[in-house]
């Protein structure tokens, strides 16, 4: 088989293969597996399918290729893209998808017969897994491809994709996965973790065609009235409207659901005549709204599509000409993916503007126009051994065919994931499954796996049922669905939002300015608002991102003065003027500090420049030692730049004082002190107790009497694991996931390492200076308060107590 | 402060327990036992201990109390499911060592099950000395006298801090009716939606205190009595 089988294609549509293109076919015919990187819309489809469809074109020889996306949504666009060539290729092959949103009729149909190409998700595939005659049907598989691996690595779904992968290799041997993926700072590690033990043939590819991408930034005409915090930043509404006047279609991204809605209402208040030529896409958005917003963009009937992260991926918006990024881009790779999103077509240019939402911003996108030019961008981390991840999956193979426990152990352990895992969590996992995972603790009369001729089985139907029912790992709070009287859907809610509205209340949700009529059973009915009037805007919880390492290195280094003059930083240099006349300006070579008095006491202000998450574990971990050592609490606030500590006293401007408070001795135990971690493992610890099965998931919409009795919240789980068997190693991932995910606990680490052996500069100053302001406004970040809850009862009830007695 | 004496006759005990001083009575609500099983039996693996630890806390109380009898306000067992024959030789053991009589006056929960043990004295209300009647549900409540009650498994919010708060069981006076926090150490909570005219308590390390109504989230969330023992959830 060679490349020329496939030339007349391209030379039938008039096309020349790019050489990459070639490279991957090439690659692709000697057997060879491997991780293909390329922007989007240059391709690349075609240089990963066009290889396996030209060496069998046979197409009734059952499914040969399975395609898997991160996002079900992207199915219907990734099937267009493959019909065609399907069609000029393996005249008469199908090519179908099979994820959460297949309609009943033709999953039962696919049930019976594979189509050609499969386009599938990683939990459709799982669940497929557990169908007796799923490798029958894929006898003829010849490639699998990954697109978006970039999306999938360092997550759950991830190595969920990495654990069905292992399964297909055993099965198929010769089966070649590709991947596909945007730049990543590590390629070599994202394919290694997407092939595992077939790593050592596999190819990289990369499709070195310098997209050409422009990055330019709103500049706020009068900088001195600029705020100096803040990220709601509707102030260059304005100059925005008339940016999306001049394009054809804008993507306008933000960095939160709220603020999609903050801006549409802005937009829409600026320009009323744009009514509808305007539309909101984010994650909690009912599909059909979504699906309104997608074809809109698709068929070139709107001008802008306000959009989260949730438009990030894939789809091909042809008709878009610009994109918009309000507020920080936290990171290079999200930027640039965000840009890549305009110019789709292979040759045209990608164009994003920055519109910052206060002053430090102009900052960052300066900074990440540098790095984006050189591509120095963000890693992905992949997990490492999720093991309840690893239950699920074992419960799904056994359902599927028996499986031998030594087979299966280094099928597990072919996976980048499970490469280190140890016979005492190998053991642990089968117990799980089997009779319960602990030699010390009893679990009487408990069975999901049976061995039976040395295999693993599960035969209960209802156990079935219910484990095909919960495959996956994405876990949502509890979600309240809104939606108007006649049953007209617009997406769900937080219910800690929705419960503190009363009927009547006015709120804007999906874009539209809406009252509560009711809201009962975890469904709040809403009505168009009769009357004008500031409702409330929907909030979700969640974690603010981080700023990147990458960027936060890039920002540093542009306040270093480096870099080539720019708009931005012209515009910015007053406010850096008077921050280096009453201090100096921050940099990652040296730690700044400032120490000033103000009514509420004394603060300290610490700029690491590491990422908001690291600093927020830094003011905890350093107001912990200092009040341990004075007495005194400190209040803290932290952003992406540095924290503060507040207190009345007694927060002195000591380098040797603060050297010992920044000691990486005892890191971990004080960190858990005072981060009540423990309180935050029982929480993160929902997520793991669903994934591994612990706790069951019921249906949407489906509330099943007879499981009531087995209703049980996970924190009461955890409580119970942790007194009758707290070796379990599902304790033990939670609390692991949590400082990870709260404190970015690797980060946390290096910087503190790093830290140490820095110069520091301590300046008292008079006034606070630009950097510190923001952190000495920001009042609002959440706090959780140490101690246990009598510890904490008991503080409050004496606080009362003393007001009482003094009044 | 301690035992907390609600009306003369009547004591909250940090424990989670209801002391009638009259009639040396001992009164728990929401023991759930073999709840944990019930779980196993369906394919979810957590661990057992529950039971046997919540027995060995009920016995240590009684013994503690001096009481001369013990009332279960209901819902004594989960399910029939996790009636093992290990928990019922546990249950016969407590009841011989105990060697007072226990009454169930029984719950939802119990209601569900065929065959109850047949050392138990199971009746539907019980009427005590002092114009005192348990019952299991507080709905169930009727007339002038003291009804004291479980089934809601009764959680107070305290907000603490910015956008944290403690979750707490709680003994809760509405109206005519104490309503007893759950026993069981594998038992959710409810927040209960706290009224004007409500009496908060809460176990305070060796003390049973009444919460100030200003420590109380007004904000949370009405579920409604009806609904209340419905919302699986826990206490801190």
């Amino acid at each position: 088989m060679s490349n020329a089988s496939i030339r007349p294609f391209f030379a039938a549509k008039g096309w020349q293969p790019f050489s990459f293109q070639e490279a991957t076919w090439e690659a692709y015919f000697k057997g060879k597996s491997g991780l293909l990187h390329a922007p989007t819309g240059q391709g690349k489809t075609l240089a990963v399918y066009l290889g396996p469809l030209a060496e069998n074109p046979n197409p009734a020889a059952g499914c040969q290729v399975l395609w898997l996306t991160p996002l079900r949504a992207l199915a219907a666009d990734t099937l267009r893209a493959l019909r065609e060539p399907l069609a000029a290729l393996a005249p008469g092959g199908e090519a179908e998808a099979r994820t959460g949103d297949t309609p009943a009729a033709l999953r039962a149909r696919l049930r019976k017969k594979l189509p050609h190409t499969l386009v599938t998700t990683p939990e459709s595939l799982s669940l497929m897994l557990t169908h007796e005659d799923f490798s029958e049907k894929l006898s003829n598989l010849r490639c699998v491809i990954v697109d978006e691996w970039h999306e999938l690595l360092g997550t759950k779904r991830g190595v969920q994709t990495e654990l069905c992968l292992a399964r297909l290799r055993t099965w198929f041997p010769a089966i070649r996965v590709w991947g596909l993926s945007a730049t990543l700072g590590n390629l070599t590690e994202a394919r290694r973790s997407l092939l595992g033990n077939a790593f050592e043939k596999s190819v990289e590819i990369t499709a070195d065609l310098n997209k050409a991408i422009i990055i330019d930034t709103l500049i706020p005409k009068e900088i001195e009235r600029f705020p100096w915090s803040g990220h709601i930043g509707t102030r260059l509404a304005s100059q925005v409207a008339d940016e999306i006047e001049k394009a054809n279609a804008t993507l306008l991204f933000t960095n939160t659901r709220s603020q999609t809605e903050i801006w549409f209402q802005e937009l829409l208040a600026i320009r009323p005549r744009w009514k509808d030529k305007l539309a909101m896409h984010h994650g909690s958005l009912d599909r059909a709204e979504r699906e309104h917003a997608e074809n809109g963009l698709r068929g070139g009937t709107l001008k802008c599509v306000v959009a989260t992260s949730s438009l990030d991926l894939g789809v091909d918006f042809s008709p878009v000409d610009q994109v918009i990024q309000i507020g920080s881009p936290k990171g290079i790779a999200r930027l640039l993916q965000r840009a890549g999103r305009s110019g789709h077509q292979p040759g045209s240019v990608s164009r994003i503007v920055g519109v910052p939402t206060h002053a430090f911003e102009l900052v960052e996108f300066a900074a990440a126009r540098d790095a984006a030019l050189v591509r120095h961008v963000e890693s992905r981390i992949p997990l490492e051994k999720p093991l309840d991840l690893l239950v699920q999956h074992l419960i799904t193979c056994a359902i599927g065919c028996p499986f031998e426990a030594e087979a299966m152990r280094r099928e597990v352990q072919s996976t980048h994931a499970f490469s280190g895992l140890t016979d005492i969590e190998w053991e642990w996992a089968l117990g799980f499954i089997s009779n319960g995972g602990s030699a010390l603790a009893a679990y009487p009369h408990y069975q999901k796996a049976r061995l039976e001729n040395g295999c693993y089985t599960v035969d209960d139907k209802r156990l079935i049922t219910r484990h095909r029912l919960s495959i996956g790992t994405i876990s949502s709070d509890p979600a309240v669905s809104v939606r108007f009287a006649n049953g007209h859907k617009l997406g769900t809610v937080e219910e800690s939002f929705i419960s503190r509205l009363k009927p009547g209340s006015l709120l804007v949700f999906a874009g539209r300015q809406l009252m509560l009529v009711r809201f009962r059973e975890c469904i709040a009915t809403v009505k168009p608002a009769p009357r004008k009037g500031r409702g409330h805007i929907a909030i979700w919880g969640g974690n603010k991102m981080p700023l990147s390492s990458e960027l936060s290195h890039a920002v540093a280094r542009r306040l270093q003065g480096e870099g080539a003059p720019s708009a931005e930083m012209a515009a910015v240099e007053p406010i850096l003027a008077i921050q280096r006349k009453w201090s100096r300006l921050p940099d990652d070579e040296c730690l700044l500090i400032e120490h000033a008095h103000s009514r509420e006491g004394e603060h300290l202000f610490l700029y690491p420049f590491a990422g908001r998450l690291v600093h927020e574990g830094l003011a905890a971990l350093l107001a912990f030692r200092i009040s341990r050592a004075s007495g005194e609490s400190i209040h803290t606030t932290q952003n992406d730049y540095g924290f503060s500590l507040t207190s009345k006293r007694g927060l002195v401007l000591s380098e040797n004082h603060l050297r010992d408070y920044l000691t990486s001795e005892n890191l971990l135990d004080d960190l858990v002190a005072c981060m009540n971690t423990a309180e935050l493992a029982r929480r993160q610890f929902r997520e793991i107790a669903r994934v591994s099965g612990l706790v069951m998931q019921t249906p949407p919409g489906q509330k099943d009497r007879s499981q009531r009795e087995l209703q049980v919240s996970a924190t009461l789980l955890y409580e119970v694991l942790d007194r009758y068997d707290p070796e379990n190693l599902l304790l033990a991932q939670s609390r692991r996931e949590i400082m990870e995910k709260q404190l970015e606990l690797t980060r946390l680490t290096a910087v503190i390492h790093r830290l140490q052996s820095m110069t520091m500069h301590l300046v008292e100053t008079e006034n606070l200076t630009p950097m510190a302001f923001p952190l000495w406004a920001d009042r609002l970040s959440a706090t959780l308060p140490a101690g246990d809850a009598t510890t904490r009862l008991e503080a409050m009830l004496s606080t009362l107590n003393q007001a009482a007695a003094q009044a | 402060m301690f035992p907390f004496q609600l009306i003369p006759s009547l004591k909250l005990l940090p424990e989670g327990a209801a002391f009638l001083t009259i009639s040396s009575t001992l009164i728990v609500a929401d023991i759930h036992l073999g709840k944990s099983a019930a779980f196993r039996a369906k394919g979810l693996p957590v661990p057992e201990g529950d039971s046997a630890r919540d027995l060995g806390r009920l016995f240590d109380l009684a013994e503690k109390s001096k009481a001369s009898q013990l009332v279960i306000a209901g819902d004594l067992f989960h399910c029939s499911s996790g009636i093992t024959p290990e928990l019922e030789a546990a249950l016969a053991d407590f009841m011989n060592r105990l060697g007072i009589p226990v009454i169930l006056v029984a719950g939802n929960h119990d209601a569900k099950i065929p065959a109850l043990p047949a050392e138990l004295r199971s009746v539907p209300h019980l009427d005590m000395a002092d114009n005192f009647r348990v019952v299991h549900d507080p709905g169930h409540a009727n007339g002038g006298c003291l009804h004291i009650s479980g089934h809601w498994h009764p959680v107070v919010k305290i907000p603490d801090g910015k956008r944290t708060s403690l979750r707490l069981p709680c003994f809760l006076f509405r109206d005519n009716t104490l309503v007893l926090p759950a026993f069981g150490s594998f038992t959710g909570g409810a927040v209960v939606d706290v009224k004007p005219r409500d009496r908060v308590f809460v176990a305070l390390r060796e003390q049973v205190v009444e919460l100030p109504p200003v420590l109380i989230d007004q904000n949370s969330p009405s579920y409604g009595s009806g609904s209340a023992g419905r919302r699986s959830s826990t206490d801190t």
